[in-house]
């Protein structure tokens, strides 16, 4: 096992050096599909926000449209108003669909339907989302950009073919913490750069709450897992419980099937999944 | 032989698996680099291909000698020019059977390959499941000088370029395809490997993004004493053109004589820890 000090300043990033490298990759990916810009859904969260942000910065705003889709059990006036303020500080298009008829005919129309299990629901909202994100690419012969942050994606704190359904996510590779820092640097303004984060799939949905650690203590325990720390000693640094950490880290691994193509048992020559590898971008 | 070389770096971004493409940038660059007037053009590994080819890689396979060989060997010739690019060598014999291959060219026609030794497998890099490793460091004598050549990861181990100076290399011409987040070990060690062996380096690198790996560039000619000749942009296609002169070898190897203070005793001690490592 490797030891690292995990404190805050393991996690500051050469900020100059992030911006440059991800508004590169978004552009260069963009020319190589032959897309006409991106689509994003833009919750008025500093993920989203930052991605919408530094895809403007890169393509030109013309070549950005955000979609805010809210609906009526979670709307949020502050939400909207710091989605707009983005988008005209960074000259994006925005425009707002509310996606509460389309959530009422689905729910009207599954026999299963159980108005009590709120996570079915709140999952069925981020996947009517990813229908409208993809009907608009489709149309615009754009790609879809996802806002996903390694925290998230390695707790698997998302839902599956829902938020986390694009074709490029550019800031998949920083935890929450540090989106934060680069949401400041590009001129985000602190409100959002610093409000709690809320995947608002039912009123009052709070991501710390319902993961039950602080980002900035989940990140650094998220950090040291990466880096192959015991958790006996990712717990004893941080002061925090074992049992702590090893529900981190039992939740970071058992969550591997939603970052992954459906798996599928071996019966060919080469599988797709496993060991049918091309690169992602060729010729 | 010249005393006096003028090196290109030519630091491309490919597209993989599109030899034409690849293959017609790096005449344009030739020919540029001639006008520079450079005896010696180098482009970055796997040049002809790209770097991540994954199962593309079989299909982007030629033997060596072969078809692109022979169409730069002409173009060496016409342009009266040396050339050094990185390709996938199939073997002869087994048509499965690839090395990660940095190729010479002179303009009196082909003059030799070095197939990578150090074939990286681990993070971002899945070298082994592809290449067979290579077994020689051999130089070879032209009119430019005696040139060794060397492959990204090779230039983590020292005794590679150790082995080619002892052989009589004046001149190191290392081909690679880095990602940004290795940059600074690389800037170490191109560096250290020059000053130790008191050796020219020439170290040329990709740019450009493949599968979400951004190479960073940052070409160099580098003098035995460490000193940076000429350097290529970071992350953005560039061809700088640097000169060396082999006068100064003999300087630097009095200043700092690191070659007549070797302890060859310790090179038996050397091989019997590393092989119960």
């Amino acid at each position: 096992m490797i030891t690292l000090e995990l404190k805050d300043s393991i996690l500051k990033l050469d900020l100059p050096s992030v911006e440059a490298k991800i508004k590169r990759f978004i552009k260069d990916y963009v020319g190589k599909c032959g897309a006409k810009g991106v689509v994003l859904g833009v919750s008025g969260g500093v993920d989203s926000c930052t991605t919408a942000a530094l895809a403007a910065l890169s393509l030109g705003g013309d070549n950005v449209l955000g979609l805010m889709l809210p609906e009526e059990e979670t709307f949020n006036a502050t939400d909207i108003q710091h989605a707009r303020s983005v988008a005209k500080k960074f000259a994006f298009n925005l425009e707002t669909i509310d996606i509460s008829p389309t959530l009422r005919a689905c729910v009207n129309s599954l026999p299963v339907y159980d108005k009590n299990d709120k996570l079915s629901k709140g999952n069925l909202k981020a996947r009517i989302r990813m229908i409208y994100l993809y009907y608009y690419a489709n149309r615009l012969q754009r790609i879809v950009c996802g806002s996903s942050d390694k925290s998230e994606t390695m707790m698997g704190y998302f839902t599956k073919w829902g938020d986390a359904a694009a074709d490029i996510t550019p800031l998949m590779d920083l935890y929450k913490t540090q989106v934060r820092q680069l949401a400041l640097h590009i001129g985000l303004p602190p409100e959002i750069a610093t409000k709690p984060s809320t995947p608002a799939l039912w009123p009052g949905h709070l991501a710390e709450e319902e993961l039950g650690v602080k980002y900035e203590t989940l990140d650094l325990v998220l950090y040291g897992l990466e880096h192959f720390m015991a958790t006996e000693e990712i717990a004893h640094q941080l002061n925090v419980s074992t049992r702590l950490v090893e529900e981190i880290k039992r939740r970071w691994q058992i969550m591997e099937h939603k970052r992954r193509l459906p798996l599928t048992t071996k019966l060919g020559y080469r599988t797709i999944g496993t060991d049918f590898r091309l690169p992602y971008t060729a010729y | 032989m010249l005393e006096e070389v003028n090196i290109a770096l030519s630091q491309i971004s490919c597209k993989i698996g599109d030899k034409k493409h690849n293959l017609n940038k790096m005449k344009e660059q030739i020919k540029q680099a001639k006008k520079n007037g450079a005896n010696l053009i180098i482009f970055p590994e796997l040049a002809l291909t790209g770097y991540t080819l994954k199962d593309l890689v079989y299909e982007s396979a030629e033997p060596i000698p072969g078809p692109s060989t022979n169409l730069l060997t002409e173009v060496a010739k016409k342009e009266n020019i040396h050339i050094v690019f990185g390709m996938v060598e199939q073997s002869t014999k087994a048509s499965a059977v690839l090395y990660n291959t940095a190729v010479l060219l002179s303009p009196r026609g082909f003059v030799g390959k070095y197939q990578k030794m150090y074939l990286p497998t681990h993070s971002v890099f899945e070298e082994k499941r592809y290449f067979r490793q290579g077994s020689g460091s051999p130089i070879f004598e032209t009119d430019i000088g005696k040139l060794g050549l060397i492959i990204c990861y090779d230039v983590f181990f020292p005794e590679t370029v150790r082995l080619l100076r002892l052989k009589g290399a004046q001149l190191i011409l290392c081909v690679s395809a880095s990602p940004a987040v290795r940059r600074k070990f690389f800037e170490v060690l191109t560096v250290a490997r020059a000053i130790e062996n008191t050796v020219f380096l020439a170290y040329v690198n990709l740019v450009g993004i493949e599968d979400g790996l951004q190479f960073w560039g940052g070409s160099r000619l580098i003098s035995p004493s460490g000193s940076i000749i000429s350097q290529a942009k970071y992350d953005d296609e560039d061809l700088v053109t640097g000169k060396i002169d082999y006068t100064d070898l003999k300087r630097t190897e009095t200043f700092v004589p690191t070659l007549r203070d070797l302890r060859p005793e310790l090179f038996d001690s050397l091989k019997e820890q590393a092989e119960t490592l």
